[in-house]
């Protein structure tokens, strides 16, 4: 938790601007399911996690587990058990994915900050997740996404993401899903 | 043991109807021991945890002289639910609503302005104590409760599940750990359509898996090379039903190994299974693809050898226990807990918590496809026309019991791609409801 002493630096309007670009448009790819340019956007060491949603008794506990995950992915990972099932040849028995699932991000209260790597800003957002699974009434997930975004020659890139949900009990059709 | 339930018929309303669904939670959910949470999510004194039993909401809770208590979330006086929280610490419960106050043993210790209230006399306290189980017992540090003075106890009402539970809970030197608080899923599905698949279905795994199979989340022809010199192509499988519809499928690597192996595990770890289990365990154990059950009603677990989880290569297992409580004939809220060894080795404990979260973790591939069957099967049934139709649940019928020499207990037969647990399933949910 950040205290008043300590209160990072945001980035300056121009950096705000291009980060709230890049979360946008990285959200575009997966709502269009443009998923191998995804991939583009993330640096190779990238990791996001969501940890479990708790509720506590303890008014100054967060509502999650910090010690506890909920989804633990690497970009290997999302690219070979996540995305390589939906392609051509073998979306026919991701069944569960099949017909795929449409997801809406809506994200706002983009805030950069700096860090102290030249090359690196925290950006947190909030993000609210559509999702519709067949003809169902959509569902929707809410949460807190604290990212690091990397600068490299190719511009900003996806580095980090941890995602705080704002659910205890989940009833999203199914909670695999990029915050 | 002969399989009783070789007759067993299902019409498809048992997932759909609002009848049936409040009938089971009389018939069912206020008889049959549950189970309500592992010791080890409670470990001090005053820790808590609410959960169900059927809709009732429950506080489990370690007293001050570190007895597990379950207690009914609800109070004395005129109702108010005493925890709203999921986890905590604390030594009394005190009411929001008029401030009456119970000790962790669900003793009812405070009136507020008992004089004003009640009199001189006061209220009779002994009478009004937070209401709990007729009985609590754990094995294994997995605490169940049943509200049924005629109850068998638990050691009774499990039988043979217990050499079972064993080979799963009872190999560790230094015990399980639940790791976090388990997470909560509300899925659209009746209770008992990923039951029935928990308690044996061996059949549906190449098709409903197809992709995790081809992707290399099941041992590959080139994985089991690396794991003995002699493989060969077909896993083999039993499934056995234990009595009162707890039942159980080991799945097995075609492997040939000289000793034991216990594929998934540190090495070190090896000795201590070897010492902490029967023969006929180890023989359970060894090379073991996968293991799992049920016990009857809602509780499952899920031992698991997943491959290539990370990089290539990665291979681990992990323990997972899901729990399904019944808050609708259309609706299910799933409890899903990550079991880990005590001091096990940091980077295995790592590789095992991947091995169960991109595969049968709440957001896992094979969750996906799983979840997917089960709200079909409860959308489906809503139909007039399908309510009243069985389903077809012959297979393995032919499968030979399982010679006695194994020294498995229960009702075991040779063969994993059968109905065999599906049928003691709905055998046992029938008898109940009858
Ligand atoms: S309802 Fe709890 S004190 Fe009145
Ligand atoms: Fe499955």
């Amino acid at each position: 938790m950040t205290t008043a002493t300590q209160r990072p630096t945001p980035a300056p309007p121009q950096v705000q601007a291009e980060a709230a670009l890049f979360l946008a448009v990285e959200a575009e790819l997966i709502d269009d399911r443009r998923y191998a340019e995804w991939l583009d956007v993330v640096t190779d060491d990238f990791t996001y996690t969501v940890p479990v949603p708790v509720t506590p008794d303890n008014p100054f506990a967060p509502h999650h587990d910090p010690e506890a995950l909920l989804l633990d992915e690497s970009k290997d990972s999302i690219r070979h058990l996540w995305f390589r099932r939906l392609e051509a040849d073998m979306h026919e028995f991701a069944w569960g994915e099949n017909p795929p699932p449409q997801l809406r991000h809506f994200v706002t209260n983009v805030r950069a900050y700096l860090t102290g790597d030249p090359d690196e800003l925290a950006v947190r957002s909030n993000v609210l997740v559509v999702g519709r699974r067949q003809s169902d009434q959509p569902k929707y997930l809410s949460a807190e996404r604290f990212d690091t975004l990397r600068r490299g020659a190719a511009g900003l890139l996806l580095a980090r993401r941890h995602a705080v949900l704002d659910q205890t009990v989940i009833d999203f059709p199914q909670p695999r899903v990029l915050l | 043991m002969a399989d009783a339930s070789r007759d067993v018929t299902v019409p498809r309303r048992v997932w759909a109807d609002e009848d049936v669904h409040r009938r089971e939670l009389v018939r069912i959910f206020k008889t049959c021991w549950q189970f309500v949470a592992h010791e080890s999510e409670i470990p001090e004194p005053g820790d808590y945890v609410t959960r169900r039993i059927g809709r009732d909401s429950v506080i489990v809770t370690r007293d001050e002289t570190g007895q597990v208590r379950v207690l009914l979330n609800t109070c004395r006086h005129r109702g108010v639910p005493l925890c709203r929280a999921d986890r905590g610490n604390t030594s009394h419960f005190r009411c929001s609503y008029h401030g009456w106050t119970y000790a962790n043993t669900g003793e009812l210790r405070g009136v507020t302005f008992q004089r004003d209230v009640y009199g001189k006399g006061g209220i009779d306290k002994s009478q009004l104590g937070l209401f709990q189980p007729a009985q609590v017992d754990s094995i294994y540090g997995l605490v169940f409760a049943t509200w049924d003075p005629e109850a068998p106890s638990l050691a009774d009402y499990l039988g043979p599940m217990r050499w079972y539970l064993h080979t799963v809970f009872g190999k560790f030197d230094h015990g399980l750990e639940v790791v976090g608080p388990p997470v909560r899923t509300m899925v659209r599905a009746n209770w008992k359509a990923e039951g029935e698949n928990l308690s044996g279905d061996g059949y549906h795994t190449f098709v409903t898996h197809q992709s995790a199979v081809e992707l290399g989340l099941f041992a590959t022809q080139h994985d089991l090379a690396e794991m003995a010199e002699v493989t060969g192509t077909r896993f083999t499988g039993r499934t056995v039903h234990c009595g009162n519809g707890h039942t159980m499928r080991i799945q097995r690597m075609p492997l040939q190994v000289k000793a034991p192996a216990y594929f998934g595990y540190p090495k070190e770890m090896w000795d201590e299974f070897d010492r902490n289990l029967s023969e006929a365990q180890r023989e359970a154990q060894s090379c073991l693809s996968v293991g799992h059950g049920s016990v009857f009603p809602n509780m499952s677990f899920l031992e698991n050898f997943k491959t290539n989880v990370d990089k290539k290569g990665d291979h681990a297992r992990y323990i997972r226990i899901t729990l399904r409580y019944p808050m609708g004939p259309a609706m299910t809220e799933q409890l899903w807990f990550l079991l880990q060894p005590r001091h096990a080795d940091a980077d295995w404990l790592r590789l095992s918590r991947l091995a169960y979260l991109r595969t049968n973790g709440p957001a896992g591939m094979f969750e996906v496809d799983d979840t997917e069957n089960f709200v079909g099967i409860t959308e489906a049934a809503a139909g007039t026309v399908a309510a009243d139709l069985p389903v077809v649940l012959e297979g393995g019928l032919h499968h030979p019991p399982t010679p006695e020499e194994a020294g498995w207990p229960g009702d075991v037969a040779d063969g994993d791609r059968t109905e065999k647990t599906i049928r003691a399933f709905h055998g046992r949910w029938q008898e109940l409801m009858a």
